[in-house]
């Protein structure tokens, strides 16, 4: 036992950025000051940038008896989840203040929510791999519900929670079925039990749940349906980060799991993946359509950005795993510059979330309308902007592994998605204003201006994100 | 009698002292004790709530804080049992596992400390 | 390196000015682009004097990697060769100037940081062009500059007019562009690279690819030598994609000088340079562009002898002498179209600048039969006018001698039908060249003052930070031929361009240049010389003689007033047409077939929507039905499928 423990540093980004969670808990709540959350919020966002620097020197191998295991593939998506991370606590510098939720506790909820999910994309043992998912969820149910005072908050914490535990259980009833038929736990075991022709129904039945159970997470229809609500309730910032971090850690693990222990099962599980692809590709555009809360919006964009990330993970290939990743990357940028813009939706103090409210912001705030703009094309799949080179890679390795249907589908639901993405800035270009909003808190205008310079100078800098992307796919597969 | 039950033997010792004991401790109370009930002293004692009423009720929620705030610690024992019995075969490494775990307990009850959470009021 | 800093410098100057020209104002924005480009001139021209005469290396500037999909794989790199440095040198010295005499000209206008925004952004674009190491990222130039482009022309985009021919100039080198990139695309299947040294390397290997197309053969590089030049004609507005050209003076004076007449417009001719190894096995590819450089060259000059414009005078005259330039190309005689490329751009900007000297003395007005008598009032504008069209008309001694003269004698020597065709149109257009520059001239300057006494009372000399950039171009359009018609196309030639151009193993054409009678050396200047004097003839001694000839010969000249009718064949064939199918599909098939399939889908998709959104009741419980539900059919349809 001590002897695989020799190389337990390579757990050392997370043990250090809980140990400053910890710290930071202790700091917020001694000293006792007005404006302990904005210390808070930089001591988190310092560790941040301590623990992504330890993922990327940290050395790659496995450990803790095969529970925890470093590589590329897992780097890749810790920095992603903490990029995702930093700009939602970024963002909640202005926003708590504003709304009166300004506790530390907010910074350090977001943080440990962080360290669950990167022991998520790094576990490669169920029993690992379920104490991440819960971890990070436990954090983020009570993100949900941070505005007490706030019914709408209250109501989205509750939802989420009920649901979250019932997604919770089916993961692990799944896992309970795939260790009752399989007798362990650990990845590389179960890869060696399951070849397709020795496994059992029961087991695959287990495999079933276990993507039920992650679906939730990545909130794939039709286990969607909690999304729209939470997103409007929860406050902001947990909005911009429920809708980025969670979601990139979630498909990491989607990713992991189907390719090395269930990898041999692709015939079996790809139909399932294709199945939850489509359906929340049609139906994350087609009801977006007819929303007015931009929030809400979003909620049905991300289900919608869910599927089209889902088509690289239903091929199984090496290829779709690269697409994967550097959709997602190209995704956290432009939704986290949304949120921004969604942050500055402010007329006399007051938040505003209709998206009749930003009618006329081409005059009034011309920059926010240029980055809404950017951020509205990326999303919408528009050349140059990031998304598209996201979707561009996510169809290729679609098309790369024969599956017309599911590549056509996708660039079909991205044109219905096109339309309420343009109607939006239809609103904000060609429509008279309404009152123009309140100046833009600096932590703001700089998570916007981050996010628009990231989608627009994309694909000037795709090609070292690219390789990094099938470095990390490499890593799954080679 | 078969060998393998020889083993409970102890337990039911155990079971029949028990029951014993309580039986004097009821029995003495009943015999020796002064007596004058009457109907709020009948009705059993539940923490403020009514014994048999609609769950259906709304409570103040520091009844909840206290037990949340119970449970995290009685698990936190029930995890030092096994931990005590087998420390002889986990050596340092099983002892300092324990400290830390101990150790960020210890964090969140200062935390809750300090926020007030123990204080009723 | 040096040669880095000229490419990025303008890119930074149109950043600050663009995105920082609001706070930091006219004057800033106009003092950081311009020291800019004076940083990007001096380094581009060091660039060029170090391959001219320091011997410097030529080679490749990586600056990173841009694209890797499966085989294809592009980075961002800087080529540096003779033709790279010749571009970069004068594309950043002309642009510089210009951008020094927009401060004077601009100097009224109301959004002073955008105009030098666009200027600077569109020098950076056409710099990625022609230094690009591969077609992607000349592509990347190629429809950077044309973005600059319709930007400035539709500068002024309260006017109409503006509008519709940046529209316009968009629309038809859209075009050119769709064949272009066509082009890149067969390039990449067949040689599974779109970087100039592997294509240039693999030549011989694929030389007698070919395509089955409507059931015949072709040679690849006859149809992807034919694409390129497809596209070229729209960026150079060739015939039949030259209806642009003329409405982009639209934009400002300074545009129309530095895109329009200098730059852009000869980024087709600079393909055709740039393409030159694969071009010279494309034979037939090449009597295309002999025979449209050649029609062009003559067609543009007779619409110019009746304009009344100034600045589409200029314009129809620019057009002409790109047709030159295309000539050469095709003949093979890439060096003499390169060399009258670069005197080209230095008359020429100085004519459009000049001209635009004029229209700002003569308060915008820009009609020539209502100017006359400004020599004396604008005696500077007046002499730089006269050594452009001196240039222009290939007078002696002068830039546009050396290099139209390599190039009439290039086509000559050809001793093909299509090189005498060629020959022969750029003989009649040098003769109509000079008649109607000295038409211009004489209406302009000279004579009698035709505009009213007001507006003479306003004409002055513009100021300095105007007339300079106008000296110096001067002082280029009598050197540059002089200076640089040895290192170009004379003796030094091969040393000059070394690999940079390509002639085929049996193109010798640039050798021969001197074997020609006499009489074809001296025909262009006399034919130079008595367009002058038929001009002098008609403007000055007979006065009557105009109108007389337009009374008498009045299809003609309406036939060439209304420019061949380009615009209305144009409308007649390809706009009303598609008016029509427009109006069709709008009345038919929008009100029956949209209104009714689609726009029931469209319902459908509405109502499927509204369908969706009502299952959104908010109700956990239903939630966690849903949930369960689609667990339930996951499972059961894994097990059917299964």
């Amino acid at each position: 036992m001590v002897g695989q423990l020799m190389n337990w540093q390579i757990a050392l980004p997370e043990i250090v950025l809980a140990g400053c969670g910890l710290l930071v808990l202790m700091v917020g709540v001694l000293i006792k000051k007005q404006n302990s959350a904005q210390l808070c919020s930089m001591l988190v966002l310092a560790s941040f940038l301590v623990a992504a620097l330890l993922s990327l020197s940290a050395p790659q191998d496995v450990g803790y008896n095969g529970l925890f295991t470093l590589d590329r593939f897992a780097v890749f998506v810790k920095i992603l989840v903490l990029i995702a991370a930093s700009l939602a606590v970024v963002l909640s510098l202005d926003y708590n203040t504003h709304h009166g939720i300004a506790r530390f506790e907010f910074p350090v909820l977001i943080l440990l929510s962080t360290v669950g999910m990167m022991v998520m994309v790094s576990a490669t043992n169920m029993m690992s791999l379920y104490l991440g998912v819960e971890l990070s969820s436990l954090a983020i149910y009570v993100l949900a519900a941070f505005a007490r005072n706030d019914v709408r908050s209250s109501e989205a914490g509750l939802k989420y929670f009920v649901l979250g535990a019932l997604a919770s259980g089916l993961l692990l009833y799944g896992m309970s079925l795939v260790y009752g038929f399989a007798g362990s736990l650990d990845f590389a075991s179960l890869r060696a039990v399951f070849t397709t022709e020795t496994a059992q129904l029961g087991a695959v039945v287990g495999v079933v749940f276990i993507v039920a159970g992650l679906a939730f997470k990545i909130s794939a229809a039709p286990f969607h349906m909690w999304t729209p609500d939470v997103y409007e309730g929860a406050p902001v910032p947990v909005t911009g980060f429920m809708a980025t971090a969670p979601k990139v850690a979630a498909l990491a693990v989607f990713v992991r799991i189907l390719s090395m222990p269930f990898g041999h099962l692709l015939p079996q599980w790809q139909q399932l993946i294709v199945l939850l692809s489509i359906v929340s590709m049609v139906w994350g555009s087609l009801a977006a359509i007819g929303q007015w809360n931009i929030k809400r919006l979003m909620a049905y964009s991300s289900i919608g950005h869910m599927g089209y990330a889902l088509v690289g993970v239903a091929t199984g290939t090496e290829a779709g795993v690269r697409g994967v990743l550097v959709y997602l990357a190209s995704y956290i940028f432009a939704s986290a510059g949304v949120f921004a813009c969604i942050i500055a939706m402010r007329k006399k103090g007051h938040a505003v979330e209709r998206i009749a409210d930003l009618k006329g912001l081409g005059k009034t705030d011309p920059m926010l309308a240029f980055l809404l703009m950017f951020f509205m094309f990326s999303l919408a799949g528009v050349p140059p902007f990031a998304g598209f080179i996201g979707k561009l890679y996510v169809f290729l390795a679609a098309v790369q592994a024969g599956m017309w249907t599911l590549a056509i589908i996708g660039v079909l639901t991205s044109v219905i998605s096109t339309f309420y993405y343009l109607w939006v800035l239809k609103q904000v270009y060609f429509d008279q204003s309404e009152g123009a909003f309140d100046g833009r808190a600096p932590s703001v205008s700089f998570v916007a201006g981050l996010g628009g310079l990231v989608t627009l100078s994309f694909f000037v800098f795709a090609s070292p994100v690219v390789n990094a992307a099938e470095a990390a796919a490499r890593a799954l597969f080679g | 009698m078969q060998p393998w039950l020889v083993n409970y033997f102890p337990i039911l010792v155990f079971m029949a002292i028990a029951v014993v004991i309580a039986g004097a401790m009821l029995g003495g109370s009943l015999l020796a004790g002064w007596q004058k009930p009457y109907a709020e002293k009948l009705s059993a004692y539940e923490c403020g709530f009514e014994a048999f009423d609609d769950a259906r009720r709304r409570f103040d929620v520091r009844f909840y804080l206290v037990a949340i705030l119970f449970i995290i610690f009685d698990l936190e024992v029930a995890f030092l049992f096994p931990w005590a019995i087998s420390l002889g075969h986990i050596g340092m490494f099983g002892f300092w596992s324990m400290m830390g775990f101990l150790g960020v307990l210890t964090i969140g009850f200062i935390y809750e400390w300090c926020k007030g959470a123990l204080d009723w009021e | 390196m040096i040669y880095a800093v000229a490419v990025f410098a303008p890119l930074l100057g149109s950043v600050i000015a663009g995105f920082l020209g609001r706070v930091i104002g006219d004057r800033a924005s106009q003092i950081v682009t311009v020291s800019l480009m004076v940083l990007a001139a001096i380094c581009g021209d060091v660039s060029f004097a170090s391959v001219a005469w320091g011997n410097a290396h030529t080679g490749v500037v990586p600056v990173f990697d841009w694209i890797s999909v499966g085989d294809l794989h592009i980075a961002w790199a800087l080529r540096f060769d003779t033709l790279s440095v010749v571009m970069v040198a004068m594309v950043t010295t002309i642009s510089t100037l210009i951008h020094l005499y927009s401060v004077g000209y601009m100097s009224h206008d109301s959004s002073i940081p955008r105009f030098f925004s666009y200027l600077s952004f569109f020098t950076f674009a056409m710099l990625m062009l022609v230094t690009a190491n591969n077609l992607a990222q000349l592509f990347f130039g190629w429809e950077g500059v044309g973005v600059a482009s319709y930007l400035l022309i539709g500068f002024w985009y309260q006017k109409p007019s503006a509008c519709a021919a940046a529209i316009k100039a968009f629309v038809v080198n859209r075009v050119g562009d769709l064949f272009f990139a066509v082009g890149i695309a067969l390039m990449f299947f067949l040689f599974k690279s779109i970087e100039f040294d592997n294509v240039f390397g693999n030549i011989q290997a694929h030389m007698n690819a070919t395509y089955h197309i409507f059931g015949q053969d072709f040679r690849s590089y006859e149809v992807i030598g034919t694409l390129l030049f497809l596209g070229a004609m729209g960026k150079s507005a060739q015939i039949f994609l030259h209806t642009w050209l003329p409405d982009a003076m639209e934009g400002p004076t300074p545009v129309s000088a530095l895109i329009h007449a200098a730059t852009m417009v000869t980024a087709g001719v600079f393909l055709m340079s740039r393409m030159s190894p694969l071009m010279e096995f494309a034979p037939h590819a090449l009597q295309l562009v002999t025979f449209i450089g050649a029609t062009t060259a003559l067609f543009a000059a007779t619409i110019g002898c009746v304009q009344n414009d100034i600045k589409r005078i200029i314009a129809y005259s620019t057009c002409s002498q790109l047709g030159y330039m295309f000539l050469a190309a095709g003949v093979g005689a890439y060096q003499a179209s390169m060399f009258h490329l670069i005197t080209h751009a230095f008359f020429k900007a100085l004519l459009f600048l000049g001209a635009g000297s004029v229209i700002h003395a003569m308060s915008d007005e820009q009609d020539i039969r209502k100017m006359g008598g400004l020599f004396k009032k604008i005696p500077f504008t007046g002499t730089v006018m006269w050594i452009g069209s001196l240039a222009l008309a290939g007078i002696p001694f002068f830039a546009g001698y050396y290099s139209k003269d390599a190039i009439l004698e290039a086509a000559y020597a050809a001793h093909t039908g299509l090189g005498t065709y060629g020959f022969v149109c750029g003989v009649v257009a040098a003769f109509l060249t000079a008649f109607y520059s000295w038409r211009l001239l004489i209406l302009t300057f000279h004579g009698t003052p035709r505009a009213d006494k007001h507006t003479m009372d306003h004409v002055h000399e513009s100021p300095f930070v105007m007339t300079f950039p106008l000296g110096v171009l001067a002082t280029g359009a009598v050197l540059v031929g002089l200076l640089f018609h040895t290192m170009f196309i004379g003796d030094a030639r091969d040393a000059f361009w070394g690999a940079a151009i390509f002639n085929g193993p049996t193109n010798h054409i640039m050798a021969t240049l001197e074997d020609r009678s006499m009489i074809i050396g001296l025909l262009p200047t006399l034919v130079g010389v008595a367009g002058i004097f038929l001009a002098y003839v008609m403007y000055v001694l007979v006065p009557g003689m105009p109108r007389a000839l337009a009374t008498t010969f009045r299809p003609i000249y309406l036939f060439l007033l209304n420019k061949w009718y380009f615009d209305e064949l144009y409308n007649a064939i390809f706009v009303k047409p598609a008016f029509a199918i427009g109006r069709f599909l709008w009345k038919t098939g929008d009100a029956t077939i949209v209104d009714g399939v689609p726009n029931g889908l469209a319902s459908l998709t509405s109502y499927g929507s509204s369908r969706l959104v009502k299952l959104q009741t908010g109700s956990l419980a239903t939630y966690a039905f849903t949930m369960l539900i689609g667990l339930v059919a996951l499972i059961s349809i894994f097990l059917w499928v299964r």
